[in-house]
């Protein structure tokens, strides 16, 4: 295989991977989320945040990986990028590390929603029980 | 070019054993201490599951960023430092985001300790 085929081909298998982990993570936080999203506060939220998992842990995967660039300070033309396969390699696994690191900050921010939501909704619990109790 | 993917497959192997060593190792307090403070099954478990994705996602984005493209005449000791070098910036992220997540749960017991004892 020639290191322009090795480039084409290990690229879009990165995006591939990107969009495949980015789907994995939604797949083993769906659940659990949707249990925290329920008790959000007001009509719409809960699906609204429901819906907004997927697209919030996906493009962040897809980020990371259009955030590597090919191009560096010793390599500015397409000829010295494709010349060493092993400058390649190398900017594939910078890619699979930030796709990593892009979805390790979104369950992050996933993770601060979650407390918001369960923060709110006890408060939201707390008040109607004391209105109750002052009925 | 098998020294380069034996070095890698080790730090790699090293990479995915410490943040299961330490995931067994809290599992279970943070179990009972999400336990205690959350109401929701589901909110244990989204934690809980994070806590995992957060270990593995840190120690596995620091370990396969590493670079083994040494020059072809490179000795045993020179794949060990560079395998060395790796597991650094792996253990180092880790515990970086480790310590973000701590917060983050340090954060979410406060605040919802205080409601309850409102």
């Amino acid at each position: 295989m020639t290191n322009e085929r090795y480039l084409i081909v290990s690229y879009f298998v990165c995006a591939a991977l990107a969009i495949a982990l980015g789907v994995v993570v939604y797949l083993t936080l769906r659940r659990s989320f949707a249990g925290v999203a329920e008790a959000a506060p007001g009509k719409g939220l809960p699906s609204m945040l429901k819906r907004l998992l997927p697209c919030g842990l996906v493009l962040p995967a897809l980020f990371g990986f259009v955030s590597v660039s090919y191009q560096s300070c010793d390599r500015t033309t397409y000829t010295e990028i494709v010349a060493s396969r092993g400058y390649l390699v190398a900017k594939n696994q910078e890619q699979i590390s930030s796709i990593l690191l892009s979805i390790l900050v979104a369950v992050l921010f996933w993770n601060l929603v979650g407390l918001l939501i369960l923060r709110f909704a006890n408060g939201g619990r707390d008040e109607s029980k004391v209105r109750q109790m002052d009925d | 070019m098998i020294l380069e993917l034996s070095a890698f497959l080790v730090l790699l192997a090293i990479s995915l054993a410490v943040p299961t060593i330490l995931f067994l190792l809290l599992r279970s307090s943070l179990n009972d201490l999400l336990r205690h403070t959350l109401r929701l099954q589901a909110g244990v478990t989204f934690y809980l599951r994070s806590f995992l994705l957060v270990l593995y996602l840190a120690a596995l984005s620091a370990a396969i960023g590493t670079s083994f493209d040494l020059k072809p005449d490179s000795r045993f000791m020179e794949y060990v430092w560079k395998g060395a070098e790796g597991l650094s910036a792996s253990l180092e992220r880790t515990l970086w985001f480790v310590a973000i997540y701590l917060v983050l749960i340090t954060v979410l017991v406060a605040t919802l300790k205080v409601k309850d004892d409102e």
